[in-house]
Order: structure tokens, then sequence, then C-alpha cells
């Protein structure tokens, strides 16, 4: 069962990954819907690790992405699905185990009709957003946010999902719930934004001790000072970019604001944690 | 800010010799005591009677900001095949060089110079005490831009 988790995590984000290369727009369509339904069979496949108590952890191995056309990872992914079918034998719960043979039966054969399309922009390096034009300096910094924060959101999407995961106050759970798809829209944003600059990459491996967190209340104080951190960044990347492009700056701001909001649902989040006195 | 190009590209999207070994023989930390930020790294040893202990698979993991990732991807592919004198060497040259570089930049560097330094002193005492854990080396350059710097 641990190995499925591995493996529907990698196949999750290599779904991801080419909705994000994809330029058709009925192919990046299915893929992000693919890469959703992915996810979601994480989470089954990790809440039934926890009700059977075996201990797991989110260590993956790296994902090869650079491919010039889409074919080649559409072929990647059929083959980690097929893999991820035939390990889902070792799910005990009948009615898991049902749907995700269903699911990947059907995603694993519908990926490989899906039309090939040269993708090879998504590495190109070049750097360019659309029709923008960037000095070096600014360009610089987009990217460096970019690579930055398309790992955090990925980072918080997997806190926020092993917290949720471990917990059982609706409360929490709510306010936990809201960050995750909050950051699963950053990430997609971000990535989106990769891939057109030329500069797509899987987000690194997380260590364990990030959301295998000894004190929830630390790691919420922590939290709420990185959103203050991250909404400085975009304010600082908005101003960059502002001259050049008002277009990117109005996103960054928008970015920015949504921050603001995540920030005041951390100090809710925390301050349950003390009026409760647990670190559940 | 590091000025990026190609070869830094490529170190963020596919850093070289990231994650960790199943079973290392040794695994040192370095940390920087201001933010808490720290690299972990792996190592696979080989040794011969007499000869320097041989560096022969690396991994690094981070909980930092891209460069520290860069610095190791750049450091541990140098690292890589290397034997533990050539290893001091090369940390010797890291650290040296960390003057000439913007603080937050040389904070990245040394932070994975001294966790590779960790490693290779946790090989040497686990050869007297096989269950002594990871040493942790704190780093003594700031991320922080120094007060008299800050309206430069």
């Amino acid at each position: 069962m641990k190995e499925l988790l591995k493996n529907t995590h990698e196949a999750w984000l290599a779904t991801l990954m080419a909705a994000f290369m994809a330029k058709n727009g009925e192919t990046k369509h299915i893929l992000y819907e693919f890469s959703d339904i992915l996810f979601r069979h994480f989470t089954w496949i990790e809440n039934d690790l926890i009700k059977r108590g075996v201990e797991y952890d989110y260590d993956r191995d790296n994902i090869p992405i650079k491919v010039t056309h889409l074919k080649i990872i559409l072929e990647n992914i059929s083959s980690r699905m097929n893999d991820i079918e035939l390990l889902s034998i070792n799910c005990d719960d009948d009615a898991l185990r049902h749907r995700l043979e269903s699911d990947l039966k059907y995603m694993k054969e519908r990926v490989l009709r899906l039309d090939d399309e040269d993708v090879s922009s998504a590495f190109s390096v070049n750097r360019k957003y659309k029709d923008i034009e960037l000095g070096k300096e600014a360009t610089d910094s987009l990217t460096l946010f970019l690579f930055e924060e398309s790992y955090k959101e990925y980072e918080l999407i997997m806190i926020y999902n092993y917290l949720k995961a471990h917990s059982s106050d609706a409360f929490l759970n709510r306010i936990f719930q809201i960050m995750i798809d909050e950051s699963f829209f950053h990430l997609r944003s971000f990535g989106q934004m990769m891939s057109d600059m030329g500069i797509l990459g899987v987000p690194r491996v997380l260590h364990k001790s990030l959301y295998k967190v000894e004190s929830v209340t630390e790691f919420l104080v922590n939290g709420i000072e990185e959103e203050e951190s991250a909404k400085e960044q975009c304010k600082e990347l908005s101003d960059a970019v502002a001259k050049e492009s008002p277009e990117l700056a109005e996103f960054f701001d928008f970015i920015n604001y949504q921050e603001s909001y995540h920030i005041e649902l951390m100090k809710e989040a925390l301050q349950h944690y003390k009026m409760k006195g647990t670190n559940e | 800010m590091v000025d990026i190009d190609g070869e830094i590209i490529e170190h963020m999207a596919n850093p070289k010799n990231y994650g960790s070994l199943d079973n290392p023989d040794a695994i040192g930390i370095g940390e920087n005591p201001d933010n808490g930020e720290k690299v972990i790294i792996y190592l696979d040893v080989v040794e011969s009677d007499g000869e320097s202990p041989f560096i022969e698979d690396i991994k690094f993991q981070a909980i930092g900001c891209m460069t520290t990732v860069v610095a190791g991807s750049i450091i541990t592919g140098e690292a890589k095949g290397i034997d533990f004198d050539t290893a001091d060497e090369l940390i010797a040259v890291t650290l040296g060089m960390l003057e000439n570089v913007p603080p937050e930049s040389a904070a990245c560097s040394e932070m994975v110079a001294v966790a590779l330094k960790a490693a290779m002193d946790t090989y040497y005492e686990k050869k007297n005490n096989p269950d002594i854990p990871a040493l942790v080396y704190k780093i003594e350059q700031s991320c922080m831009p120094k007060e008299e710097d800050k309206d430069i």
C-alpha cells in the first residue's frame, strides 16, 4: 500500500506537469481533471493507511518530464497508471480498490488517445511570458519567484493534506481544505507561467520534518510569518514588473491579496489550537 | 540577486543529487540558526585500508530557498566520486569564496559546505559510536544584509 501511495503521488504530479505543457485546450482540461482524480486517489489511499495504522511518508522518486512531444509523457503516464492498477491488488478495501481500478482502466487508455503536440517550448528557457517585454532584472526576479513559489505551493498542499488526514476536528479541517484548494490554484497559475516561459520543473521532494510537524502551533506561527513574507515577495515582484507590464503587476497584486486571507485563516486555526490546548 | 542563466535554471529545475539514500553510511546537517533553514547531506562511503574514505554516492535535501538548492546541486556534483581529503579542499575553497558573494547566497553555500563537513565527521565518529546521530553544524554567515550595508 505504501508503494501504491508513492506511485499515485508520482502519477498525479506527472499528469499535472503534462497539463501545464499541453497547449490544446481540451487536452489540457482532461489532464487537469485526471491529475485532480489522481490526487483524490492519493488522499483515499492515505486514509486507508491511517485506518490500518501503517506508518507512511510522502517520499517519492524524482519525476523526469523534459520531453519534446506530449505523446512521450502521456505514454509514461499510462504506464504509471498500469503499475498503480497492478499495485491496487494490495488494497484490502474492496470499494476503494474497485474505484481505483475502474478510474485507472479508463484514464490509462484515454490519455493515449489524446492528440500529440510539440511541447518543447515548455523547456526552451526562453523566459518570455506571452508578448510581455521584461528587462533582465524583472525576468530574473520572475524566474526565481516562480521556482520558489511553485515549490512552496506544493509544500503547502502536502503539509495541509497531512494535517487534515490526521485531524478529526471539523473546524480545522475546513481551514485546511481551503488552504489546499487555494494552494492548488496558485500552483496551477505558477506552473502554467513556468511552462509558458520555458522553465517548467517538478517541485522537489519534501523533507519529512516539514509535514510530520512536532508542534502544529509552532508550524502555524511560522506559517503566518511565511505568508507575510510571500505577500512581501508578491509586492516586490509586482513593483518590479509594474512599469513593463501592468497586466503582470495586477496578477501578482491579486495573488498578494489572497495571501492576506490565508493569514487570517491561519490565525483562526492557531487560536483554535490554543483554545483546545492540544497539538492534535 | 543572483544572475540567472540557463545553467542556474537547469540546477533549479533538475537539481543534481536531490533526495536521500536508503541506507547511508553517514548523514550531516548544516543549519542556519537565524531562520531554521537546513541542508541534509547523505553519504555512501567506500574505504580501503590506509586510504582516505571515498564518496561513492551523495544526496542532499534542502529546507530552504532556491539558492540553497542550486548550491547543493553544484557542490554535491563536485563532491561525488572524490575522497574525503579532496572533499576537505572543496569545502575550504567554497568557504574561502564566500567573502565575495552576496550575503544571501553566501549563507546558502556555507550551509551546504558545512553539511558536507558534518556528514564526513559523522562518518568518522560512527567508527567509535555506531549509534551517534547526525552531526549538526551551524553557519556563521547571515542571510540578512548587515545594518551598515542596507542603504548601499
